[in-house]
């Protein structure tokens, strides 16, 4: 994989990726001028802070069309600064490779750098949502589990982000372990086992996670990244894992904690990263499921976090997304302990 | 080279100063780094020929050298051999010719001691050669700019000489090389810059075996130290001390950073076995954690 540096924050900012004197910034399925010149802009006020670097804006699957997109460019040769024009470089990546648009885009970095980090990052956007029949059984089980009582349509299509269509074809599926109310309201009324077994198996689907494993042969523990995390000054990422289920079951069976699991509430598709690098700039993304993670990110797609607010610190992910961790730890006998405390503490 | 106890040569080399100039001198370099890391264990060892030690102040360092020098001589240290400097110049030899005074301890050839002078104050020369003339002939006195930050807080060994800090060393280093250059290290192909900016790693890496979050300790450090050697320039200073190391990091020195790392791997390293991966995540740390702070500060003007 090719190697590349995070540059650090500016002006509230930062770009993807450093690769040798170019800052790239990377931007899945833009589809309007606005974001596009956003995007644009922002890493021209990056750039002005140093004369060296240059600046590559890379659209991935725009739906803006390559044309357009140099008419675009013509204006933006009007309005900025020459010298700041010149540093620019604007790219499209689509299946049948990168597309030059304007400014410098020098082969070797087309070919060995956008190919694969473009990819990844990319990658990193989970731009699909979970199927939305998934994320309603995750919602139902975590209002079950912390009888939170019956819910409304409405209350679960604006939980999840979905239609209303969406939900009822999801209840009729569930029709069996759903309760309903006279005055319509519904929730489970026991442990959906084959349902959530079909999630656990596909998890990535319901649950898409992202793993981080530390390269410089010193890695931090999970309460020293927690501690960064804590200061990160984020509000839309929560505790999850090992330390989220020992909130939610203090007398889980597991000594130590193998690595920080977090949650990320990401309900535009756009999953903000950046904060890793405040976590420690060691840690690179890995793939390789036998690879030992020293952190593990999961995106959560649905409109409302339903995050447990903590005394201090950052909140506590939810007992569903927090049991769903265990699995991807592949911590499978401290899940099942922890997913029976769950269902027993229902009663 | 030679393995060296670390503990046991700062002890003789502290022995052999003479009392009056034990606390006007600092060691830098390996022996330093190699004893606040390795100090503890007496079996520990490093991997050096050279034992550089700095007379500070620059005011007092032609004078301290000099008694430095001819005590040493009296104990018996002496000259090491070498084809183009093996030998004392005298006073017509003009500076730039002048041979570095490099001792080897009485009946021991494996290391030697190699005297420098803290940098005069207000030069901008990366490298000034003093005139020393001693009883034995002339030699020349070397400062080198950048190793003014080791005159910085240095840290006191239990034998009662001084020795810089780990994280000044990385800094004079980080700055010393804003790119990787051509020059080589005498009598080898090893590039001169590969090997200090791999050293800034080395030093960051044991620094965060220690703690992890040693580098964070760093920067605020440093801005004192520039702030202080270096007051009307500290801004550009600390602006540009991540370059050589952003470029070593760079995909496009991917062999200049093998180099570091196998250089590495002789000395500080050495037994460790790590590969270029580890000093590119500590070399990340390195950036994220100590050079961007430095940096941001250098950019926030004054009273803003």
């Amino acid at each position: 994989m090719i190697e590349d540096t995070s540059p650090p924050t500016r002006h509230g900012y930062r770009p993807d990726f450093r690769f040798g004197n170019t800052l790239v910034e990377v931007k899945a399925d833009l589809h309007s001028f606005r974001n596009f010149r956003a995007a644009l802009l922002q890493l021209a006020y990056y750039l002005s802070d140093d004369t060296d670097d240059r600046g590559l804006l890379v659209l991935v699957n725009p739906r803006i069309t390559e044309a357009a997109l140099r008419n675009e460019w013509r204006l933006i040769e009007r309005a900025l600064h020459p010298a700041m024009v010149r540093r620019l470089t604007l790219a499209v990546r689509r299946q049948s490779g990168i597309i030059p648009i304007a400014g410098n885009l020098k082969p070797a970095l087309s070919k060995r750098l956008l190919l694969d980090n473009v990819d990844r990052d990319a990658r990193v956007q989970p731009n699909r949502a979970p199927h939305s029949s998934d994320a309603i059984l995750l919602v139902l089980l975590n209002q079950w589990f912390l009888r939170k009582g019956p819910m409304t349509n409405q209350w679960l299509m604006r939980a999840v982000g979905c239609s209303y269509p969406t939900v009822a074809k999801a209840l009729r599926r569930l029709q069996d372990v759903i309760q309903r109310f006279p005055d319509r309201r519904f929730q489970l009324w026991g442990f959906p086992t084959d349902e959530w077994n079909r999630i656990v198996a596909n998890r990535e689907r319901a649950h898409p996670t992202l793993h981080y494993a530390d390269r410089s042969g010193q890695p931090r523990n999970a309460e020293s990244l927690l501690r960064r995390a804590s200061k990160s000054g984020r509000n839309d990422i929560a505790i999850g894992g090992v330390i989220a289920a020992r909130h939610y079951h203090p007398d889980l069976d597991l000594r130590g904690t193998p690595r920080l699991d977090l949650t990320l509430h990401s309900p535009d598709g756009h999953a903000d990263l950046s904060f890793i690098e405040g976590l420690d700039p060691a840690l690179e993304r890995v793939t390789d499921k036998e690879e030992r993670a020293t952190l593990a990110i999961h995106v959560l797609r649905r409109q409302t976090s339903l995050f447990v607010a903590a005394p201090k610190g950052l909140p506590w992910a939810d007992p569903v997304a927090t049991l769903l961790g265990l699995y991807d730890a592949r911590l499978e006998a401290q899940a099942k302990e922890f997913l029976d405390h769950l269902v027993m503490s229902v009663g | 080279m030679s393995s060296l106890p670390a503990r046991g040569v700062m002890q003789q080399v502290a022995a052999a100063i003479p009392m009056e100039c034990r606390g006007e001198i600092i060691v830098v370099g390996s022996l330093a780094a190699a004893y606040h890391f390795f100090g503890s264990d007496p079996n520990a060892v490093i991997t050096t020929k050279d034992v550089d030690a700095m007379l500070s102040p620059n005011a007092l360092a032609l004078r301290n050298a000099k008694i430095v020098a001819e005590s040493l001589f009296e104990a018996g240290w002496t000259l090491r051999e070498d084809a183009q400097w093996g030998k004392a110049g005298d006073r017509s030899t003009p500076e730039e010719e002048l041979p570095i005074l490099r001792l080897h301890p009485a009946g021991n050839t494996d290391w030697y001691l190699e005297l420098a002078a803290a940098p005069p104050e207000g030069r901008a020369e990366s490298k000034v050669i003093q005139r020393l003339s001693t009883n034995q002939g002339d030699f020349g006195l070397y400062s080198f700019r950048f190793l003014a930050l080791a005159e910085e807080d240095p840290l006191r060994s239990e034998f009662g000489i001084s020795y810089a800090r780990p994280e000044m060393m990385a800094l004079a280093n980080l700055l010393h090389h804003p790119q990787i250059g051509p020059e080589v290290v005498r009598g080898s192909t090893d590039k001169r810059s590969n090997k200090d900016l791999g050293r800034a790693l080395a030093l960051a890496w044991l620094s965060t075996e220690r703690d992890r979050d040693a580098l964070e300790t760093w920067h605020p450090r440093w801005r004192t130290a520039l702030e202080r050697r270096f007051p009307k320039e500290w801004r550009d200073l600390a602006l540009r001390a991540g370059k050589g190391l952003r470029a070593l990091l760079d995909d496009k020195h991917k062999l200049d950073l093998d180099q570091a790392t196998r250089l590495c791997n002789l000395s500080l390293l050495r037994g460790r076995g790590l590969g270029a991966e580890a000093l590119r995540a500590t070399g990340r740390r390195l950036l994220v954690e100590a050079l961007a702070p430095l940096e941001s500060a250098a950019r926030t003007m004054p009273g803003a």
